[in-house]
């Protein structure tokens, strides 16, 4: 039987009824038509489908719509600023981080709820925070750069 | 992959969460973090009719210190949390590494301790699609009578992979268990079963709502290592947790292993040998060699029998290396 549930996604709520065995994922895809999040290995393994509630990155696939209500969540559409597009997303098209595109979504937003709580990580942190997301064709060399030089904009931004 | 349909409630209290389990009997899974539930569900291993979810229950949720100074740790504390919690990485640093080794961060923010403590036993031929299933025949956990594991066996051979277990359990911490009208605190090395398809005492209806650590383990000289494939995020080939427990003037060794059969493994004797003749260079090599005979294993999960045996050997060499450099850095320090 489906639930009526209010979701607050990127600020703003939106009400929609979904069954109790729906993911995340698949509410924020195909019911709010925010496709940043991806569906991959479904499984906890890729990251693909990262985004970040109450602060926290989380996996979109392995966590039921139903149990989202009351909580805040972030995808990618939402971390753009007044002034365009955020540091992490800067630094990721600089530093050449992108090329399919797929994982890039899942691994910003797991840089992004890295850097919200230290804004000062050292490589091994990085490392650390990035090891959930997989990427298959860009490798980890650049998303690792990429994150570094965010979190320099950053704080030089200060 | 979809997960099939079922029936979701969320008790309000933990009491009504009691009721429903009592209600449901063998229908109810309970879902905590649901990295390990809802993944077994998309699998189609598990197919439950109802889930109740525990993770927005307060009553779980909290590290606290009882009158007597033991830390209880509620079963949906999540994994970041708890490797967070000053208690637990200034006095449990080795819970502390335990926790941090599991999953990747994300499963880390999702998944509990209960949950980890309760995780599903898995298998090379159990763990795979349907088709896959069907295709080689129904097993124990599937519904039928064989094991492709070992075959020939009356029981399922799953492994357990969960990596905090070890280190709980060289800490002699309890696990603290409620149904309707009932609760009792289990110690921690008595709650697992060798049986693959039913790894734990837990009886119908009864939930894990906490797990004590003794006060006594604060501070103990321990050691824990995890061996896996991938480094970042994984099952482990083998994982060890290793403790010295100060217990008047001798000390309690407690070396156990874990994900090489279907239920955590003590080593008796080989941590006999060192508390008969102390971290001497020959009794490590003696004790390492010791537990290569000690441990019954199988070839499952990412490695073959005899691998997992040569892998536990070193293991143990270089816990009890890391316990005496640990000790004798504290020796130093006084």
């Amino acid at each position: 039987m489906k639930k009526m549930i209010v979701l607050n996604v990127n600020g703003e709520t939106h009400e929609v009824a979904v069954n109790p065995w729906k993911t995340l994922v698949d509410v924020l895809r195909n019911d709010l038509r925010l496709t940043g999040a991806k569906r991959a290995c479904e499984m906890g393994t890729c990251g693909a489908c990262t985004v970040i509630m109450d602060g926290q990155a989380i996996l979109s696939c392995l966590t039921l719509a139903v149990e989202c209500e009351g909580h805040l969540i972030t995808t990618i559409e939402g971390i753009e600023g007044p002034d365009g597009l955020h540091s992490l997303q800067k630094s990721f098209i600089e530093n050449g981080a992108v090329q399919c595109g797929f994982c890039t979504p899942g691994i910003i937003m797991t840089a992004k709820a890295l850097l919200d709580e230290n804004p000062n990580p050292d490589d091994i942190e990085i490392k650390d925070a990035l090891s959930g997301n997989y990427c298959r064709c860009t490798g980890h060399i650049k998303t690792i750069e990429a994150v570094r030089m965010a979190a320099q904009t950053d704080r030089e931004g200060d | 992959m979809r997960l099939p349909q079922f029936e979701y409630l969320r008790p309000d209290s933990l009491k009504e969460c009691l009721l429903m389990l009592e209600e449901s009997n063998t229908d109810a899974r309970v879902m905590s973090g649901g990295t390990g539930l809802l993944v077994n569900m998309k699998h189609g291993v598990i197919y439950p009719k109802r889930v109740v979810s525990i993770k927005s229950l307060s009553e779980l949720s909290s590290i606290t210190k009882d009158s007597e100074g033991n830390v209880q740790i509620g079963a949906c504390v999540t994994l970041s949390n708890l490797s967070k919690h000053p208690l637990i990485s200034q006095k449990f640093p080795v819970l502390h590494n335990a926790v941090r080794s599991v999953g990747s961060m994300h499963i880390r923010n999702m998944a509990t301790l209960g949950g980890n403590i309760c995780l599903e036993t898995r298998c090379w031929y159990y763990n795979q699609s349907r088709q896959w299933r069907q295709a080689k025949g129904l097993c124990h956990r599937t519904g039928g009578s064989v094991c492709h594991a070992i075959s020939g066996s009356k029981r399922c051979h799953a492994i357990n992979s969960s990596d905090t277990v070890v280190v709980l359990m060289a800490l002699d911490a309890l696990v603290y268990v409620m149904k309707k009208d009932q609760e009792r605190s289990i110690p921690i090395r008595e709650f697992f079963k060798d049986n693959g398809a039913h790894n734990t005492v837990l009886e119908e209806g009864e939930i894990v709502a906490s797990i004590v650590i003794p006060k006594t383990a604060e501070f103990t000289p321990a050691k824990y290592i995890k061996i896996q494939h991938r480094q970042g995020i994984d099952f482990a080939i083998a994982s060890i947790g290793a403790a010295l427990k100060r217990n008047g003037k001798a000390g309690e060794m407690t070396i156990v292993v874990n994900s090489i059969a279907s239920a955590p493994v003590m080593l008796k004797k080989t941590s006999q040998i060192i508390m008969e003749s102390g971290f001497k260079e020959d009794a490590i090599l003696k004790a390492a060699k010791e537990a290569r005979s000690e441990i019954g294993t199988l070839t499952n999960l990412f490695s073959s029998a005899g691998y997992k045996r040569q892998i536990v050997e070193v293991l143990v060499r270089r816990v009890l290396y890391g316990i005496k450099d640990e000790m004798d850095l504290r020796r130093d320090k006084a």
